[in-house]
């Protein structure tokens, strides 16, 4: 019901004077103390009882009237949908349903599979039914229909996944269906085990007026035993030039119940290396240490597995292993022990990554040290055509070049790679030494000199340095006070190039002394090997840029194969970001079908803890609170007719009214002549 | 008597009111007593006194130390002296100090009224030579002053230290006291009497069937017997402090003749004991208490 003129419901404040000013006058009267009651007790108190029922009889009478006579003048309207035969009652129901792994717990799923088909069996012909499947995403399977039989089957096929609960994706594309629909009434059902991890009060996940939100929960009352595995860890230690593994997998028990009896297993490669018992108590975490195990080569698919219990999908944890790989760097310089002794110094300390260091002269670079380099560091040398033109097409290919300048220093003109012209040597002995400034800190090689207090540049004494002068493309990472790029970065072909304007050695600066020579050292060669820590493995829904791994294959013919033996192929558009949604291990392979990468997905062990929520929560957020009033069916327009119909109630609450007050004028007259 | 009390020049009606704002009692009293025994300090009766009042003619069985001998020198006849009376009597005042007493709408309480009362009273009869004695009670007895010609000035202490407090109750201090007061005298009990005139009438017989005389004056103020109340209000007992809503429109009428209903018993109760009985609303003079004292006073004392 609303109101043409819902103004006049101020007057309606009139009503309450009367009773306001009985409640205060009531409020305010004194006790009169007197000496005895003796003979007031001894008068009939029916009376007096009698008496004031009467007066009440008649402000109770006055004030209805005059609030219906207030209402009246409000008009009333009646939000009566006159829709065409049959379908005032038409409903549009979207249907949730939970797919999340935990619903594979015990029977939940053929729970709520039966749910979904009683929800399905009520859709009427007039009705609209939609399925909707959702974890951490939602997916419409079945949209706007009237065909029962169609939807049964959408839910019928449906199995749990391997993602986790998120309510609000699955609210927001239920309110985009109810939002398109034309029928009158709109019904949202979420089908879940409501679990406590689903939900985070998410502001925007807001259904349109009037939709009715019904929350079934599927939930169990008996506590079965559950495990899962949270992670693992690994312990690396070197054996006879073999690396060595310890994994240690966590555990967690978040029943009610001592779990124990249970193995774990660990696989490596496929083959199964060890099996440990499993013991945890109640509501606590335990971890499991497995022997220590070879790995032989890159990308080693690794799984722990627990025993079967009510939950299968958070008993096992993929991982992948790899051999900690050197970062190959060739050093050219001048053969002069001492112009490179903090560098091989600097680069002989390191085991993330661990850095192998070639030397080599200027004229004893071979193709196969360029093969095999990650980074080739050029110490102040004074490089030739031929070298220059082999080292160009060495950086095309996605090398790495590292250019110390110092006053021995020389790139021929016509070989355009470096990222700046090398000019005349400054000479700063006289005077104020030059400092180093205006430091790229976005950049990675300076971002770890970011925070306060974690290594100056501007302290170091630069005596000498080369005048660059910056090339098209080129970035300018560092200056000198004199204004003159210090460091600079350019990107040629896949590869990069940094050049450094000064020596180091500590013929020109006191740069290699400094204690932010070992972290800028490491982190231009790891720039430049584009160097990432390996990543074990993701978790179901993140995604993986598939192009990081497979850098120097071509992107033309990349597929990935997926744990269920799918085969995406890579397009040539740029889609290098590739959605994990299943549980185990993906491919990347390349163009001679042999894998790239191999990236280990497991589940959310969030989702594992089956901690359940009030639905009601979300019903108040979903459809603003008050699950009555969230009933009411959105208005159609009407007929000028029924407008008129459903506006003429004011006529009656006037009568009514009129006839009150006429009353009232009844009662008081018999009250007073009484 | 009423019409003798007004002719009498000099007697001044104050107003309570204006009396309660004075505060010394012993101030009070006197004026209201001496003003009163301006016109009446001539006992109406003869008695042992040093006042000599009239010879008569002496009859066998007189005492013959009485007989004036000079007369007789002088007339050969024999006459007796009479002088005026020293009554000697024991007179004490039982007062309710019971809370009901602690009211007042007209700008004095009912127990102010009953202390100048009482103040009043006893400086008469001490003027008269009587013994005065004073009890205050509520449920149990307060206070106690023993009758004696010396005890005018401790009455008036006592008096002025007086607070209404408890709940009161006749029936118990009153047969207390009728053990305690052997010597016959006069009582005068000063109360609102808010109890069943039967239960009254119980707590007053032993004293006066131990042969004192009993003078009751019932005070009330003029709203306990108008009930001139608008408002519907809740009322508290002052007493149990129990509140009951009234009306008081509708209770009016039932109410005043409820309370003549209880004058009239208690009247007639009292009249029944030859207690003599006076209802004084705290608008009235003092004065009429006094009167009424004196008229019953001489009522008792057979008038030769």
């Amino acid at each position: 019901m609303s109101f043409l003129a819902p103004l006049f419901f101020a007057a309606l404040a009139g009503l309450a004077i009367p009773v306001l000013l009985h409640l205060t006058q009531r409020e305010k009267k004194q006790i009169i103390r007197f000496p005895s009651l003796m003979f007031v007790r001894r008068i009939p108190y029916q009376s007096v009882r009698r008496r004031k029922i009467q007066n009440w009889l008649l402000l109770m009478v006055r004030m209805a009237a005059l609030a219906l006579i207030v209402l009246a003048f409000t008009r009333p309207l009646l939000n009566r949908a006159d829709v065409p035969a049959g379908g005032a009652s038409a409903r549009e129901v979207v249907i949730l349903v939970d797919t999340s792994y935990s619903m594979g717990y015990a029977d939940r799923w053929a729970r709520a599979q039966a749910a979904a088909r009683d929800q399905i069996s009520k859709i009427n012909a007039s009705d609209r039914g939609s399925v909707v499947l959702f974890g951490s995403g939602a997916d419409i399977q079945m949209r706007s229909t009237s065909e029962r039989s169609r939807l049964q089957a959408t839910v019928d096929s449906a199995a749990p996944s391997p993602s986790a609960t998120r309510f609000s994706p699955a609210l927001k594309v239920a309110g985009s269906i109810l939002a398109e629909s034309t029928l009158p009434k709109r019904e949202v059902v979420i089908i879940s085990d409501f679990q406590r991890n689903g939900w985070r009060g998410e502001e925007g996940a807001k259904l349109p007026e009037g939709t009715t939100l019904t929350p079934v929960a599927i939930q169990d009352s008996v506590d079965k035993p559950n495990l899962s595995v949270t992670g693992v860890t690994f312990t690396r230690s070197s054996f006879s030039d073999q690396q060595r593994i310890v994994v240690t997998a966590g555990i967690t028990n978040r029943t009610e119940q001592k779990v124990s009896g249970g193995s774990m297993t660990l696989e490596v490669g496929g083959l199964m290396v060890g099996t440990k018992p499993v013991a945890v108590e109640a509501g606590s975490s335990a971890s499991v240490v497995f022997d220590p195990f070879t790995v032989s080569g890159r990308n080693t698919r690794a799984s722990v597995r627990l025993s079967e219990d009510a939950l299968a999908a958070d008993n096992t944890f993929n991982f992948v292993v790899s051999p900690i790989e050197p970062v190959h760097i060739t050093v050219v310089d001048r053969g002069n022990a001492s112009s490179a002794l903090y560098l091989t110094r600097v680069l002989s300390i390191g085991n993330a990554p661990k850095f192998e260091t070639v030397f080599r002269q200027p004229d004893a670079v071979s193709d196969e040290d360029l093969r095999r380099s990650a980074v080739v560091v050029l110490n102040d040398i004074e490089v030739g055509d031929p070298l220059a033109k082999r080292l160009a097409r060495y950086v095309e290919q996605g090398g790495g070049m590292f250019v110390a300048t110092g006053p021995r220093a020389r790139w021929p003109q016509d070989v355009d790679t470096l990222p700046a012209t090398v000019g005349q040597p400054v000479d700063r002995t006289r005077g104020d030494a030059a400092r180093v400034g205006g430091l790229e800190y976005g950049h990675p090689v300076f971002e770890p000199f970011r925070a306060p207090r974690s290594g100056d540049f501007s302290a170091i004494p630069v005596y000498g340095y080369r005048n660059l002068t910056a090339a098209m493309g080129a970035q300018v990472l560092a200056r000198f006070d004199a204004g003159t790029p210090a460091m600079l970065e350019r990107h040629v072909g896949r590869g990069r190039v940094l050049l450094w304007g000064s020596t180091l050695d500590v013929s020109w600066s006191d740069l290699p002394t400094k204690p932010v020579f070992l972290p800028f050292i490491h982190q231009s060669i790891r720039h430049l090997a584009g160097y990432a820590e390996p990543q074990p493995w993701l978790t179901v829904g993140q995604v993986f840029n598939t192009s990081a791994v497979a850098a120097r294959g071509n992107a033309n013919q990349r597929v990935v194969l997926t744990p269920s033996g799918r085969r995406l192929p890579l397009d040539d558009e740029g889609t290098d970001v590739l959605e994990l949604t299943e549980q185990g291990f993906y491919e990347v392979r390349g163009d001679a079908n042999q894998a790239d990468a191999i990236v280990a997905a497991n589940v959310d062990p969030a989702e594992a803890d089956l901690t359940p929520m009030d639905p009601n929560e979300i019903r108040a957020a979903a459809v603003g609170g008050d699950p009555e009033s969230a009933g009411t069916p959105s208005a159609v327009p009407l007929t000028p007719d029924a407008r008129e119909k459903n506006q003429r109630l004011w006529w009656y609450l006037m009568v009514l009214g009129i006839v009150l007050l006429g009353l009232d004028t009844v009662l008081s007259n018999r009250m007073a002549k009484a | 008597m009423a019409a003798e009390v007004h002719a009498i020049p000099g007697a001044r009606f104050m107003d309570p009111a204006v009396l309660a704002r004075i505060g010394n009692l012993e101030l009070v009293s006197r004026a209201v007593a001496d003003g009163f025994i301006n016109g009446l300090h001539k006992a109406p009766y003869f008695g042992a006194s040093v006042d000599f009042a009239e010879h008569r003619g002496y009859v066998p069985g007189d005492d013959i130390r009485r007989m004036d001998w000079r007369l007789w020198a002088r007339t050969d006849r024999y006459y007796i002296k009479e002088y005026e009376a020293e009554t000697n009597m024991n007179f004490s005042v039982l007062m309710d100090v019971s809370k009901s007493m602690d009211y007042g709408s007209r700008g004095i309480t009912k127990f102010e009224y009953a202390r100048i009362l009482t103040a009043c009273l006893t400086n008469l009869v001490h003027h008269q030579r009587d013994r005065v004695g004073f009890v205050a009670f509520d449920d149990q007895i307060v206070e106690h002053v023993p009758p004696s010609a010396k005890h005018m000035e401790t009455v008036l202490h006592v008096l002025d230290r007086l607070k209404p407090g408890r709940p009161g109750n006749l029936k118990g201090p009153l047969h207390k006291l009728a053990e305690h007061f052997g010597r016959r005298g006069v009582l005068v009990i000063v109360s609102d009497f808010y109890d069943d005139p039967e239960a009254i009438l119980d707590a007053v017989s032993p004293l006066r069937f131990r042969g004192q005389d009993l003078i009751a004056f019932h005070i009330l103020d003029p709203t306990e017997l108008e009930f001139g109340f608008s408002d519907a209000q809740p009322f508290e007992d002052l007493e149990s402090g129990e509140q009951m809503p009234v009306v008081p429109e509708a209770f009016r009428e039932e109410y005043r003749s409820l309370v003549r209903a209880h004058i009239d018993a208690l009247t007639r109760s009292f009249a029944g004991v030859r207690v003599d009985y006076t209802m004084l609303d705290t608008s009235k003079p003092l004065d009429h208490a006094l009167y009424k004292y004196l008229g019953s006073r001489s009522k008792m004392m057979r008038i030769r």
